[in-house]
């Protein structure tokens, strides 16, 4: 058995969020030592949805990344990186197979159900099925679990595992599970970086009116009508759930753009680029203006704050869409300016 | 480790940022669930945005990127150590 394949050298640590954090376990694993922030940005992993006809636990899908699995496609193919992925019709065959894997000695990734993982505190369960950990191990009926968003390596009955693995509604698992064949084949990672901000730039200025700077200046929109669409019960609801997406859900704050800042300073180094360090400080400067909407649309919420209203919160999100707009054109120049240095080296 | 005075200032911020009106208990256990129902403060994950902004505003911290909200949020102890160690 080859070393970076052995689980009992398999450092776990926590991360903010759950499918860059185990793409990040699973290539510190592999001997690619990477941040965080780092799989992010490689992953392309910053987005903005607002698809009112598509509905997540019954509210509009709001989204400030990109789809799930996404961040582990885009990493491995950029790192050239050996993988299998796999779906499973039967619950039966698929821990059959999770337990052949670990076997071999074999890290797997599973995508599974928030709201089953018996070891998450009752309180932070939901109902959300693109949740992400690691497996590996197995004593006895308990599987060794590598959660990326818990402090330490913790344990799970297989029943309770299995059901996660197969909950049913939007984005239901069917028991996938994910793991790498062998160490990624690419050692110089500029080129990735450069990639991995133009995949970010072309979703964020894509001419869709759903997705990217579009679907915030939609959603700044429709949000003034939410009162009179949803009444003011349901459009506090639809308030809340905008914020548990942005500020909970191990975004890291600031809908991802502090983890993207921070991705784009450690690509400025790398890349020896002071115009990336720059677009990191702004767009740091962006996540603190999305925490005051946050805290507005809160306040709101609780009816702390009666200058707050529907039009304000709209405002407040058209304000971070035209500086957002005006970064991603920015950053889409600096990455063109970038690639061209790259070619001539 | 951090001090009680601390502890006291914090307790302070959460109140008036919170708008806490319900009679609080004599000492708050800094051990005990910031949020959550189990918080003695009874604060939900709307009040957590107005904690974060609220640290962020009086002692100049950031709550974000790779510094996981819901860790430094758990208990009053691990917020006021995360301030001690990032404040300048």
């Amino acid at each position: 058995m080859s070393e970076w394949l052995a689980p009992n050298s398999f450092q776990h640590r926590q991360y903010a969020h759950c499918e860059s954090g185990a793409v990040a376990g699973l290539l510190n694993h592999a001997g690619l030592p990477l941040s965080e922030a780092l799989v992010f940005g490689l992953g392309g992993g910053l987005f903005f949805g607002y698809v009112p006809f598509v509905k997540l636990n019954g509210f509009p899908l709001m989204t400030y990344r990109c789809y799930p699995g996404g961040i582990f496609k885009r990493v491995t193919h950029s790192l050239r990186c050996p993988v299998v992925q796999k779906r499973y019709r039967h619950p039966q065959q698929a821990m059959a197979e999770l337990d052949r894997l670990l076997e071999q000695g074999h890290v797997v990734g599973l995508q599974t159900s928030v709201f089953w993982l018996p070891y998450i505190p009752a309180a932070l369960r939901f109902h959300f099925n693109a949740h992400n950990l690691l497996v590996i191990g197995k004593e006895g009926s308990r599987y060794r679990i590598s959660d990326p968003v818990v402090s330490d390596l913790t344990w799970c009955e297989e029943e309770d595992l299995c059901r996660a693995r197969f909950a049913r509604g939007a984005l239901a698992p069917k028991g996938r599970c994910y793991y790498l064949q062998g160490p990624p084949q690419v050692t110089d990672l500029r080129p990735a970086l450069v990639h991995g901000m133009q995949v970010v730039c072309r979703d964020m200025l894509a001419p869709i009116p759903v997705g990217g700077i579009r679907g915030m200046r939609f959603m700044a929109c429709a949000m003034e009508q939410w009162e009179q669409r949803y009444g003011v019960r349901k459009a506090r609801y639809c308030l809340a759930q905008l914020i548990r997406m942005q500020e909970e859900i191990g975004t890291g704050g600031g809908g991802f753009r502090f983890i993207y800042a921070a991705f784009l300073q450690e690509a400025a180094v790398q890349l020896h680029c002071e115009k990336l360090e720059a677009l990191s400080d702004r767009l740091t400067a962006i996540g603190d203006a999305w925490r005051e909407f946050a805290l507005s649309a809160a306040r709101c919420c609780k009816g702390r704050d009666e200058t707050v209203t529907y039009h304000s919160l709209g405002q407040q999100v058209l304000d971070c869409a035209n500086q957002e707009d005006a970064l991603f054109r920015e950053l889409r120049e600096t990455t063109r300016t970038l690639k061209h240095q790259l070619k001539g080296l | 480790m951090p001090d009680a005075k601390l502890y006291d200032e914090l307790v302070a911020l959460i109140v008036d940022t919170c708008h806490i009106q319900e009679e609080l208990p004599d000492v708050i256990d800094p051990e005990s669930s910031l949020i959550g129902p189990d918080s003695p403060l009874g604060l939900d994950s709307l009040d957590a945005v107005e904690i974060v902004v609220a640290v962020q505003k009086h002692y100049g911290v950031r709550i974000g990127g790779e510094n996981t909200g819901r860790e430094v949020l758990d208990t009053l102890r691990s917020l006021a150590e995360f301030i001690n160690q990032n404040r300048a």
